[in-house]
């Protein structure tokens, strides 16, 4: 039973999210950033004529960002609310939640964390009739480590009407439940700041810490002593620039009793309640429009990435763009020798070959797939082309493209006896080394995220299992089309040339991108662990090379092969342990290079009103270098720049990097390259993933 | 028993009598402007005891911080000008320390100064935040005005309403540069201590 009731929550939650547009809302639509949620809530569902209804703002922060309480203390600032309702209205301030202290070095603040409610009253017209559109502008300083000022403006439809409790009731009486309680004690200050407190339970409070309800009143962050004697506690604040014992003091006491439960009260010296600059302003004039959300939405050309057939579209589109990418060049060069052995069977066998060829490419879509499901469900933050982030992988990579051009030289002959080698798998003979070359295809041309790529996989990862399944293997039918096609259009098969001595030629001259690849791999790795990882790959590779030999000799015959090929095992082994011992990837320093992205320096750049270009790359991605190469450092897009002022920024994620992976995410990407255009106080514009001079140039003109 | 009440009374003055002299660190209004030395954007050591008989405008800078950016649209510029074309010596200083936000080496500064047209007399970098500890400077921009007998005659904020909306400065009551220019003609400042607002500066913990 409670497994059901967990499987259907999910359904159930998505299916009352849709429930606003057919019901009156009692919860507006939300504003988020990367900071917070906010919504405005209502307590009833209807609006009583003549009656108060509660409204509140709802915030829900990320970790550690905070707003500020009606004294923020040190520095901050109080949120503003601005209440568009019916001629006639009033409202009340903010019912305040008691705040927390906030301590950072010399600077105190009074802070709220975490889930916020602020609830207020407005209290309608008795002439109110109809549906009644309530709408609330705020403003609010969001601060974590630096600080950010968000508004939203926020908009409930609620009809008139008997005001019962709406589904947020509970969340006002939870609020209702935890506000600081006004106590019956005698409350008085003296000259010194000495608080005294006097009444039932004063007496036997353990700790106690006051937040003053004014500014300046108190030094915000120095100690308070408490003293308890009878039925009295003093408490001894320090005097603040505003302090002056002849006018009440107000604020909120976080004490703790005798049973050493934590309450929160309101202490007043004053008979009177004191009249404060409210927070919560009746607004004259329209409402302004309602906004989504307060952070600039993304300009994308890639609009719709999610939803219906579309990431579906988008994988196929990108498996097929994918046979052309440069990093795929290398097995290129292993289908083509396949299609030139093809091409002097029947076409029966043919047709095999091609579904064989498919069928490791799909199935190594899929293997990714249940590997990105299974990273996904470890809560591992998996981002397309992970893979080439670690360097083992690069060795390993190396080394099998080095082994393959090894075969392809003529060194040594793949027999049934290395089958279990992925490099003699992709290079054997029938349906299997088919089969293999397709799986080869796939893990080579995993950096190379084509356009289209990137939103199909960020679907992937965000979809349900079935879907992300479903794109996988589209991706890799688009992958395996054009080999299909040539199988099943014996026109187009029967246009391969004839199997002949230009074989064994071809197949030798093809070692030369398998070696080539190699050498780009070190290169990669080089970057990933330095020195040291390149010492032990080429290590790997001269075993590797020799391991070759003493196959081949064997495989030609020498006198007593089995030593030779226990040799070769040997040699093998060792180059394994070499890649296996790759040293881990090297920390890079801490955005230390001008012109490093870190989201420091982005926002940074951003607050001071600079127009900032952003380019994710890799080494591993060559697409990106190519972008670089043909567009980002051409003399022409490098003058735009300077002549524009804007700050160019570079984010490497040749090794993992966490901060570079949620600015990919929070793009809805999964793999480099991106780029992205933050106009001088504009909204950013992502640009395509393949650039030219003249697409960047485009990009950075003034928007409409 | 006695005895025992009034070892306690002691303990209990000594601990206030401390926390007193903690919070009271930074100095209040009329009493002497703390001494500091620190290095200008230009690499030159600037000491407060330099412009003894001048007054001296001590502004907290971040240029990362919203309400700072309220004020470099133009506000700031121009309460400098006029201040040091009064014989005001203008100071501004940077307290972010390495790694937080808004902190920058001297050239950064002088660029960052010359782009926005900004004409402080020095921009002092303070890394440590031994100026800003000294003068309980708690946000960005944090202001002082201290008089040309070496006291310090204005503490707060540099106007009255607290926001980084630039609309507002023209709402508010210039409280700076009330106090700057009281100053300047040797009258007493009205509203000598008042409420400073802004995003808290970047202290090194």
């Amino acid at each position: 039973m409670v497994h059901i009731t967990a499987f259907f929550r999910p359904l159930l939650v998505a299916l009352l999210s849709l429930l606003p547009a057919l019901a009156p809302a009692a919860e507006s639509a939300p504003s988020t950033t990367p900071r917070a949620t906010v919504s405005l809530l209502s307590a009833s569902d209807a609006l009583a004529p003549g009656q108060t209804v509660e409204l509140a703002l709802h915030f829900r922060f990320q970790p550690g960002w905070h707003i500020y309480w009606m004294n923020p203390g040190d520095a901050g600032q109080a949120p503003r609310i601005e209440v568009f309702a019916p001629a006639g209205s009033t409202v009340g301030d903010v019912r305040w939640p008691a705040p927390e202290r906030h301590v950072d070095g010399p600077i105190t603040t009074f802070v709220h964390q975490g889930d916020v409610l602020l609830p207020f009253p407005l209290t309608l017209p008795a002439s109110l009739s109809g549906t009644t559109a309530l709408s609330v502008k705020a403003s609010w300083l969001v601060c974590k480590d630096i600080c950010i000022p968000e508004e939203g403006v926020f908009r409930l439809e609620l009809p008139a009407g008997a005001a019962e409790p709406g589904s947020d009731a509970p969340l006002f009486e939870a609020a209702r439940a935890a506000a600081p309680v006004r106590t019956d004690w005698q409350v008085s200050v003296d000259a010194t700041g000495q608080l005294t407190l006097r009444g039932a339970g004063a007496g036997t409070l353990k700790a106690a810490d006051f937040f003053p309800a004014d500014w300046g009143r108190i030094e915000h962050g120095a100690a308070q002593t408490l003293t308890v004697e009878g039925d009295r506690a003093r408490i001894a604040l320090v005097p603040g620039a505003e302090f002056d014992a002849a006018k009440p003091l107000e604020g909120v006491l976080r004490a703790t009793g005798a049973d050493g439960v934590e309450r929160a009260l309101w202490l007043s010296t004053a008979d009177q309640p004191v009249v404060r600059t409210p927070v919560v302003m009746l607004a004259a004039g329209d409402a302004p429009p309602s906004s989504g959300g307060t952070a600039p939405p993304i300009q994308s050309s890639a609009a719709g990435e999610t939803g219906g057939l579309w990431p579906l579209l988008f994988a196929f589109a990108g498996g097929l763009l994918l046979n052309l990418m440069p990093c795929v060049f290398p097995v290129l060069a292993i289908k083509a020798l396949s299609f030139a052995r093809a091409g002097g069977g029947e076409a029966a066998r043919v047709r095999r070959h091609s579904l064989a060829y498919c069928a490791g490419v799909v199935l190594s879509f899929v293997a990714l797939a249940g590997l990105l499901l299974a990273l996904r469900a470890a809560g591992s933050q998996a981002g397309w082309g992970f893979q080439f982030q670690s360097p083992v992988f690069v060795a390993a990579m190396a080394t099998l493209l080095f082994a393959i051009g090894l075969n392809l030289s003529g060194v040594f002959d793949v027999g049934g006896r290395l089958a279990s080698a992925g490099s003699g798998l992709a290079e054997r003979g029938g349906l299997a080394g088919s089969f293999f070359t397709g799986v080869l295809a796939v893990v080579v041309a995993t950096p190379c995220t084509a356009p289209f790529m990137g939103g199909a996989i960020a679907a992937a990862l965000s979809a349900p299992a079935v879907v992300t399944v479903g794109i996988f293997v589209a991706l890799g039918l688009g992958m395996a089309l054009p080999y299909l096609l040539l199988a099943f259009f014996p026109a187009l098969a029967r246009r391969m040339p004839k199997p002949g001595a230009w074989m064994e030629r071809l197949k030798q001259a093809l070692a030369f991108p398998m070696y080539g690849a190699a050498a780009w791999l070190v290169w990669v790795l080089s970057q990933q662990s330095g020195a040291d990882g390149v010492l032990h790959v080429l290590v790997a590779l001269l075993l590797v090379a020799l391991a070759a030999w003493l196959a081949g000799s064997a495989q030609r015959g020498a006198p007593r092969a089995c030593l030779w090929r226990a040799a070769a095992v040997l040699a093998l082994v060792i180059a394994a342990l070499a890649v296996g011992r790759t040293p881990a990837a090297q920390p890079v320093a801490a955005a230390s290079a001008e012109g490093a992205y870190s989201p420091q320096r982005l926002a940074d750049l951003r607050a001071s009103g600079k127009p900032v270009f952003v380019n994710m790359t890799a080494a591993w991605c060559v697409t990106c270098l190519m972008n670089e190469k043909v567009a980002l450092s051409t003399a022409e897009v490098q003058a735009a720049f300077a002549a524009r002022g804007i700050v160019y920024l570079k984010g490497d994620w040749t090794r993992a990097d966490p901060d570079i992976t949620a600015f990919l995410q929070s793009h809805g990407r999964d793999g480099v390259p991106l780029y992205v255009y933050y106009p001088a106080g504009g909204q950013p514009v992502l640009l395509p993933q393949i650039l030219t001079p003249g697409v960047v140039l485009a990009h950075l003109e003034p928007g409409p | 028993m006695t005895t025992a009440i009034s070892h306690r009374s002691a303990l209990l003055a000594l601990a206030l009598g401390l926390s007193a002299a903690i919070a009271h660190a930074a100095p209040r209004v009329g009493e002497p402007a703390p001494a500091f030395a620190a290095v200008d954007s230009n690499g030159r050591s600037v000491k407060l005891a330099d412009f003894a008989g001048r007054t001296v405008v001590l502004e907290w800078t971040n240029h990362g911080c919203p309400y700072v950016q309220k004020w470099y649209q133009g506000g700031m510029q121009a309460l400098q000008k006029d201040a040091t074309g009064k014989g005001a010596v203008w100071l501004t200083v940077l307290s972010s320390a390495p790694g937080t936000q808004g902190h920058v080496d001297g050239p950064t500064a002088n660029r960052m100064m010359k782009e926005q047209g900004a004409v402080p007399t020095h921009y002092l970098l303070d890394p440590e935040g031994r100026v800003g500890r000294a003068y309980g400077a708690q946000v960005t921009p944090h202001m002082y005005v201290i008089a040309p007998d070496g006291r310090l005659a204005y503490a707060g904020g540099i106007d009255s309403i607290a926001s980084a909306d630039v609309s507002d400065i023209a709402k508010a009551e210039p409280l700076a540069r009330l106090a700057i220019d009281a100053v300047l003609a040797g009258r007493p400042v009205a509203k000598a201590q008042t409420r400073p607002y802004g995003c808290s500066v970047k202290y090194a913990n």
